[in-house]
């Protein structure tokens, strides 16, 4: 069980990193004062105009 | 076929020889060996009755040997001087050749006789050594020496090629060459005989179909014997074969011979021997299919550093088969195998068999402490021999070495679970502690698929710079910034329209000059088509100076950030902020570029995916410094070297016997 677990577990990791490859997803914003841990549905979703 | 027709010189009954290959022919009225000789017949004296046997063989049988019929017209019982008894029997083929198809444990061996050049030597019973090679007998592969001792004919039937002397003792050595390649060497004769051959199937002999005699287990105690000792009753699973039983009731070693048990000594159990987790007479199936039944059981022990380590050996039986061992040490169970001598290269610090190389693990004395039920051989309390022990987990290459014999045999380990079910036990077996020396690692799926998504990932990447396209830069715009009412006002500005495509990430650097200053922007990424903006910030600081003659700096004067795709279509940036000069204009300069390789995800997918493999990986290191810990032989655990030798350089699987018998000798207890 946990072995089916952990190839899930592998093929969801390379999936979702072929899925944002793919289709640009960015997982946390960049520079060089890193905004690490801002996940990408955060930095990339819409909020509607100013 | 001629017959040779005569009368018994014993009881005058009618007896014939029918094969011309005959020396001897057992009366089959009054059992006694009649010879024929140039002149009369001449009575030997009487053998014995064949004991009882699940052999399938028997006398008269037809079988196909190289395309060859032959016949089993005689059939000789020959004991061991240490107590073990096996079947000869004699095949004669119909071109006149006169096989010897030797029975014992289970295995079949098929030789002829070998006639040997001219002035051949071979070495004298004495002289001979275990492991030693013998270069002047010729056979398919080399052979060497795997087992010397001392037989005697005790019972026969039928007809017999050779001078057949009731009871009489003759030495012999069997060898064993590669491949099953099989010899023996029969001192009986002057000078000795020599016998080639090779270990055979029933189905290489045409006999794949056939089954063991079916006989009913005899009850000893039905027929009035019972115990010796105290009387209480016993039965024996193989009457025929074994030499030791153990009494269940007064626990006695009792000696068997053709069913007339012999008291011999009261045992003595250990205090610290443990019960037996399997009872004698349980039937448990294997992997093969085979049903084996629990003959015997022993407690054994190896004194490592003054300090005894016990275990437990179940001695298994199947007619067909022949004896297997389960092992049960720290409740690790490990299923054993008898293998050819031969078939074992090296025997150094690793040993070589069936493609495999076996590291050496242990090298001591291991004595037998405790004893019940049943057993093939005469065993004793306090019987000792040399073990020595090499590992590929989950298989352990043991050799066990007395004086006269030297045996290889192959476990492989069982779980606790597969040991239960094949017994089909209702009550769980104790859980294992430590780890066994052949006990696998369960935990390598998880790097070895640790490491193939590793794999994965990087040809993933690998593959998107191409798929996915190279960066481009849709904005390079440099804008000025007008000062701003107040402080905290806002005077945006806006960049000239400029198209982003979709399924690409984005990234926007501003530069601005500030020197000593700050500035704090808000960029927003404006969809002309229908307003929507994706909103970042963007902060650049920058100071500089000197300081006791050393100038310095902090912050940059550009920055950027990232941003997951948009949809596809025309945009524009509009850049609004705030400056520390925020009465002056600020010229800037704003860079929007697409489809840039970052890593970050990569990473992230990176970490994420070496955990489990790295985790495993230390798992496994700490899996075998446990296994090592235990070995005589181990980098942290071997203090004493003098108990390691290494011959790699030798030519046999033994190496240098007299090293190997002092070696022996001292560690006799």
């Amino acid at each position: 069980m946990l072995k089916k677990l952990y190839l899930v577990f592998g093929i969801g990791v390379i999936g979702l990193y072929s899925l944002g490859s793919w289709f640009g997803w960015e997982l946390a914003n960049s520079g060089r004062n890193s905004r690490l841990g801002t996940p990408f549905f955060f930095s990339g979703g819409y909020r509607g105009g100013k | 076929m001629s017959f040779l027709q005569a009368n018994c010189p014993s009881c005058a009954a009618q007896i014939e020889f029918k094969s011309g290959s005959s020396i001897v022919i057992v009366c089959p009225f009054c059992r006694s060996a009649v010879a024929r000789t140039d002149r009369a017949l001449e009575d030997l004296g009487k053998v014995a009755e064949i004991m009882q046997s699940q052999s399938p063989l028997r006398v008269g049988l037809h079988g196909m040997w190289n395309n060859q019929r032959f016949e089993l017209t005689g059939r000789a019982q020959i004991r061991h001087q240490l107590g073990g008894v096996w079947d000869e029997w004699y095949a004669t083929f119909g071109n006149g050749w006169v096989g010897w198809l030797a029975e014992a444990q289970g295995k079949f061996y098929l030789t002829f006789y070998q006639p040997l050049p001219q002035g051949t030597q071979i070495p004298s019973f004495t002289d001979l050594q275990l492991g030693q090679n013998i270069p002047q007998i010729p056979a398919k592969s080399p052979l060497m020496v795997a087992e010397k001792g001392v037989a005697a004919s005790i019972a026969a039937e039928g007809e017999i090629p050779y001078k057949l002397v009731p009871n009489e003792q003759s030495e012999y050595a069997d060898l064993a060459g590669k491949g099953g390649v099989f010899g023996t060497i029969d001192y009986g004769m002057t000078p000795p005989f020599v016998f080639i051959g090779q270990e055979v199937t029933l189905a290489e002999l045409g006999w794949a179909d056939m089954k063991p005699a079916e006989r009913k287990a005899p009850k000893v105690a039905a027929a009035g014997i019972g115990c010796p000792n105290c009387g209480g009753p016993l039965s024996l699973q193989e009457p025929d074969s074994s030499e030791r039983v153990t009494c269940p009731n007064c626990d006695s070693l009792l000696d068997v011979n053709q069913g007339k048990l012999t008291w011999l000594k009261a045992l003595k159990p250990k205090p610290d021997a443990e019960q037996f987790a399997l009872q004698i007479g349980a039937k448990g199936t294997f992997a093969d299919g085979k049903e084996m039944t629990i003959l015997g059981a022993v407690v054994r022990s190896v004194l490592v550093e003054g300090i005894k380590y016990y275990w437990h050996e179940y001695l298994l039986y199947n007619p067909a088969i022949g004896f297997r061992w389960l092992v049960q040490s720290d409740n690790h169970w490990s299923f054993v195998e008898p293998v050819n001598v031969a078939d074992v290269v090296g025997m150094g610090s690793t040993a070589d068999f069936n493609g495999k190389t076996f590291k050496l693990f242990q090298d001591a004395p291991a004595t037998v402490e405790y004893v019940k039920g049943e057993f093939y051989w005469r065993v004793e309390q306090g019987e000792t021999v040399r073990a020595i022990d090499y590992v590929k987990a989950p298989l352990m290459l043991s050799n066990e070495m007395s004086a006269d014999e030297m045996n290889f045999s192959l476990g492989t380990y069982m779980t606790t679970a597969e040991v239960e079910k094949a017994f089909n036990l209702e009550e769980p077996l104790p859980k294992p502690w430590n780890v066994a020396p052949n006990q696998p690692f369960t935990g390598s799926f998880y790097y070895t698929w640790g490491f193939a998504f590793v794999g994965i990932l990087f040809l993933i990447a690998l593959l998107m710079i191409p798929f996915g396209g190279f960066s481009s830069t849709p904005l390079n715009q440099s804008l000025t910034l007008q000062p701003l009412p107040n402080a905290t006002g806002s005077n945006p500005a806006f960049s000239q329209p400029f198209e982003l495509k979709g399924n690409r990430n984005i990234r926007i650097t501003m530069d601005a000059p500030v020197n000593n200053s700050w500035a704090s922007f808000d960029v927003d990424l404006v969809n002309e088509a229908n307003n929507e903006v994706e909103s970042v910030p963007i902060d650049i600081e920058f100071y500089s100076g000197v300081d006791g003659g050393e100038s310095w700096s902090e912050g940059s004067r550009n920055q950027d950030v990232s941003l997951s795709s948009v949809p596809a279509g025309k945009y524009v940036l509009r850049v609004d902020g705030q400056w520390q000069n925020w009465q002056q204009p600020l010229p800037v300069t704003v860079k929007v570029e697409q489809n840039i390789s970052r890593g970050m995800n990569f990473c992230c997918a990176f970490v994420l995916l070496l955990i489990f493999p790295l985790v495993s990986i230390i798992r496994k290191w700490l899996f075998e410094s446990n296994r090592w810990s235990e070995s005589m032989f181990s980098t942290s655990g071997s203090d004493d070297d003098s108990d390691s030798y290494d011959s790699s350089n030798d030519e046999n699987a033994f190496g240098d016997q007299e090293h190997i018998q002092t070696i022996f000798d001292k560690k006799k207890i």
